[in-house]
């Protein structure tokens, strides 16, 4: 095994050598030496995102802080033939900002400008790693605010927003990213700008706007985004509900939307999930209950009065055994704390967990249920369950014991088997987190050979020699060998400086 | 029999030319018939924007898409809906009314038979498009039919989903140059229980002024809309505002609106029930304008709406031409419609306001104008920057250039 392997590290060592020679000689002129990282110590800290079970370490990272540096670095790349990977803040639970080996890493976190605020019309434009709270936070006074929320959001970039195409608990009502970006500057992989959108909501011609935005960085780096800004809602009323099942909390959900009210978020916790987050935030949901939503409605005074009121009867109606709300915006605020802590306090009652993302039709809930159920207890294993309820994302915790022989293998099917289940069920294996390295054997499942020869025909017009993100989204025989790791609490997330949902 | 019955498309003279038009049932049918055949392709549904942007070559086929029609899925408690893309979209929300929910759309083109397939790929939309986004927000799902007939599909029934890339996405404004779009996923709202309308007279300044007051408040209309009168015509325009939502919270914020109206000097009337539906269906027409005239639709800054207004009149008040424009003013969507006796002076509004557009980072899409203007101006107007990739998705999606040549030229 060490003999064998030996000649192929030499080989490797010395290619990697090359590139990063080839690679610095032709961005010195552009980048300082500070903008260039090539010791192994400093390279190691861009070898994974937050799924830290898949880790490469990258042949060079750039730090560029412009349009040109970026279009220099790419162009370097492609002069060179070298693979490059786009990275914002590596929040992501895809893998999707995974190095590829002997590659570079284009880390963006240094271009974090706000380039212009037009509070008239409601847009701000921004560089890449303006972290998405930031975004917020500038016009905070101004009562305007950025609606995508993913639960990373003090930390992740909006660059990063643009490649996963974030949404966060206020989706349903709000959309995702794609929703809230009129125009964007693009370094595509021939290292050309461009420019797509424009000052207005659309253009002349094909939305490339739109095909950018959820690609995973591999179709262009976007180094400036106009984003839209919404007027802060005048009233938010949040509330909690216990339900002696999970089917009954299901019901509450669907007489609200049947009610013809679009709640800003509705989220469900079951019991396991209830006992980890309360172990870790003491948040006051109650212990002794089978299923928990949190409610939120906002809007103007009236209309948040009057819903909220016709929320309250219907989850009475649906069996509701406890209700709890929200007296001022601390309390909304521990409401939440709760509720986004939840991965990270899985910790409290499982040594090790894989996290899904899985989407179904919300209406197929039940069903799902008893399905994700059975497939536990065949595999021995306990799952814990959150679920932005109102949009039908399923976050499955698969709880298991690494140090308990065969576990991690039957967690690990067990997990892809749920992803795989709400295919069948009509939805996706991804609502939020992306497909990256992480999911991408499982993209089979959900569409056919044809489908996915037909986005790889788009992704050559962007990128004809496939150097942006390789390996990423689409299935390669030689990612679909390799194992997924288990979910290890990111050091920011331990540390309480992010959530992740 | 049955299926082969159902798959072999039919021939029927067509609406927009001599030529006859094939019609396929559905997506087998189409796939088969791009595939079995050579030459260009026009592709239509309702066929209400054939003259949108540049004219299409004659071509040695027309694929009328109507006769692929109906919705495949409906489930109302997942606010889901899948349908053929030759589906109308009053068909479709006669069919989504009886359970209180509807396709959030309201082009000014859907009581002219337009279908759900032949706006994502126009990228139209109307004055609701304010609360609920357009087509490019409302489609989950797509699958669509390549020129060599490969069919594929993107997303899926479920509304938060980001697995793939987003084809529906690619079609949407492509205007029938790189898709046939087969069949549609789109999610719905739940029907507004009321909706009033608040009209008051306006000039071009002061509803824009209004816009960004309202648009700054936690009002939230569903649409603003500014219609100005016409160069000869009197007043000053009407500013049109709707609010949807429940008796209660629509009544209030009805009464909060026009405080906040009156405080700028302007006093609005109440529209209710028949005489709010009649208000909008005026305003659809609006849109529209006659056949006879020059009609663009430029996409831009709220903000810019008087400035864009107040030149585009300067332009023609020389020539004596007639301009009208309806504007969704707080999405920076505005409608100029030239009347003129001259083609020239069609040519000089249409060149006057595209410029003064693109200057402010605005983008213009002809809509329609009469033959004469074709030798006078450029359809498209300047190539973005995105004009080489706009291309290479073009050879990569339709290599051999069949779908609608012509359409933007000179772009691709």
């Amino acid at each position: 095994m060490t003999t064998a392997a030996a000649p192929a590290d030499t080989d490797t060592a010395t290619d990697t050598r090359g590139v990063v020679r080839q690679l610095t000689e032709a961005l010195r002129p552009t980048l300082g030496p500070d903008q260039l990282i090539t010791d192994l110590t400093r390279l190691r800290t861009y070898e994974c995102d937050a799924i830290t079970g898949y880790r490469v370490v990258p042949a060079l990272v750039a730090l560029p802080e412009s349009t040109e540096q970026v279009a220099a670095v790419v162009a370097a790349c492609a002069q060179a033939k070298v693979p490059y990977v786009a990275r914002g803040a590596g929040t992501g639970l895809s893998g999707g900002a995974l190095p590829v080996a002997d590659g570079v890493v284009i880390g963006l976190a240094r271009m974090r400008r706000v380039l212009d605020i037009d509070l008239a019309n409601q847009r701000m434009t921004v560089e890449p790693g303006v972290t998405n709270a930031d975004i917020s936070r500038a016009v905070a006074a101004d009562d305007l605010y950025f609606a995508p929320d993913p639960s990373s959001q003090t930390v992740c970039t909006i660059g990063g927003n643009i490649a996963e195409n974030s949404g966060g608990a206020h989706c349903l009502k709000y959309g995702f990213t794609t929703n809230h970006v009129y125009a964007m500057r693009l370094v595509l992989p021939d290292a050309s700008v461009v420019d797509v959108g424009g000052a207005g909501i659309e253009v002349v011609g094909p939305d490339l706007r739109g095909t950018v935005i959820g690609s995973e960085g591999t179709l262009a780096i976007a180094t400036a985004i106009t984003v839209r800004l919404l007027r802060k809602p005048e009233a938010v009323r949040t509330l909690v509900a216990d339900f002696p099942s999970a089917e009954a909390a299901g019901q509450a959900v669907s007489g609200i939307i049947a009610a013809g009210i679009i709640p800003a978020a509705v989220e469900m916790l079951d019991a396991l999930a209830i006992e980890a987050c309360e172990a870790a935030v003491h948040a006051g949901y109650s212990q002794d209950t089978a299923a928990a939503l949190v409610v939120e409605l906002d809007g103007t005074a009236a209309e948040c009065d009057e819903g909220f009121a016709q929320v309250e009867q219907i989850c009475s109606h649906a069996g509701t055994t406890h209700l709890r709300f929200a007296a001022d915006a601390g309390e909304r605020m521990r409401i939440w704390q709760g509720r986004k802590a939840a991965f990270a306090a899985m910790g409290r009652i499982s040594p090790d967990y894989f996290v899904q993302d899985g989407v179904i039709p919300r209406t197929r809930l039940g069903e799902v249920l008893s399905r994700m159920q059975e497939m536990a207890d065949e595999a021995g294993l306990r799952v814990a369950n959150v679920f932005h309820a109102g949009d039908g994302n399923l976050h499955p915790l698969v709880l298991y014991n690494a140090a308990v022989q065969g576990e991690s293998e039957r967690g690990e099917n067990l997990s892809t088997a749920i992803a795989e289940l709400c295919v069948e069920m009509g939805g996706s294996i991804t609502g939020e987190h992306g497909v990256g390295t992480d999911k991408a054997c499982s993209m089979p499942k959900m569409f056919s050979e044809v489908d996915l020869a037909v986005m790889q025909r788009v992704r050559s017009a962007f990128d004809p020699d496939g150097i942006s993100n390789p390996g990423k989204v689409f299935p390669t025989p030689r990612l679909c060998g390799e194992r997924p790791g288990p979910y290890r609490v990111h050091p920011l997330e331990a540390a309480g400086l992010i959530e992740r949902v | 029999m049955q299926q082969q019955a159902s798959t072999m498309p039919d021939h029927t003279a067509d609406p927009a030319g001599e030529r006859t038009a094939e019609r396929p049932r559905g997506v087998t049918g189409a796939a088969t018939l791009m595939r079995d055949t050579t030459g260009s392709v026009l592709l239509h549904g309702g066929a209400t924007k054939l003259d949108w942007a540049g004219r299409v070559d004659q071509p040695d086929h027309v694929v009328d898409t109507t006769a692929m029609a109906g919705v495949l899925t409906h489930n109302p408690a997942d606010m889901t809906a899948s349908v053929r893309a030759g589906t109308t979209l009053n068909a479709l929300q006669e069919h989504l009314a009886s359970d209180g929910q509807w396709l959030a759309l309201d082009p000014a083109s859907g009581g002219h038979g337009a279908t759900v397939g032949g706006l994502l790929a126009a990228g139209d939309s109307g004055p609701s498009r304010l609360r609920y986004g357009g087509l490019r927000d409302l489609v989950i799902g797509v699958t669509l039919v390549l020129a060599d007939g490969t069919v594929a599909r993107s997303g899926s029934h479920v509304i938060k989903n980001v697995a793939g890339y987003d084809l529906a996405k690619l079609v949407h404004g492509s205007l029938g140059s790189l898709a046939l779009v087969a069949e549609v996923i789109v999610r719905l709202h739940p029907r507004p229980p009321v909706s009033t309308t608040l009209r008051a007279a306006a000039d071009a300044d002061q509803a824009t002024a209004a816009t960004l007051e309202v648009m700054a408040s936690p009002l939230e209309p569903a649409a603003v809309e500014w219609v100005s009168a016409s160069t000869g015509g009197t007043g000053p325009g009407e500013l049109y505002l709707r609010l949807d939502g429940t008796p209660a919270a629509v009544q209030v914020s009805a009464g909060r609106l026009t405080g906040l109206l009156r405080g700028l000097g302007i006093e609005p009337e109440h529209l209710d029930g028949p005489s709010s539906e009649q208000a909008w269906a005026d305003h659809a027409d609006a849109v529209l304008g006659g056949s006879d005239e020059t009609v663009v639709r430029v996409a831009g800054l709220p903000s810019a709406m008087a400035a864009q207004y107040h030149r585009a009149v300067e332009t023609t008040r020389a020539t004596g031409a007639d301009i009208t424009m309806v504007s969704s003013v707080a999405l920076g969507m505005h409608t100029l419609r030239v009347r003129a006796d001259d083609a020239s002076d069609h040519a000089a509004a249409l060149t006057s306001v595209r410029q003064h557009a693109e200057e402010a980072g605005a983008s213009v899409l002809l809509r329609q104008r009469p033959a004469e203007l074709d030798d006078l101006v450029d359809a498209l107007g300047t190539p973005p920057s995105s004009v080489q990739l706009l291309r290479r998705v073009k050879a990569q999606l339709d290599p051999d250039g069949r779908l609608a040549p012509g359409r933007f030229r000179p772009w691709y």
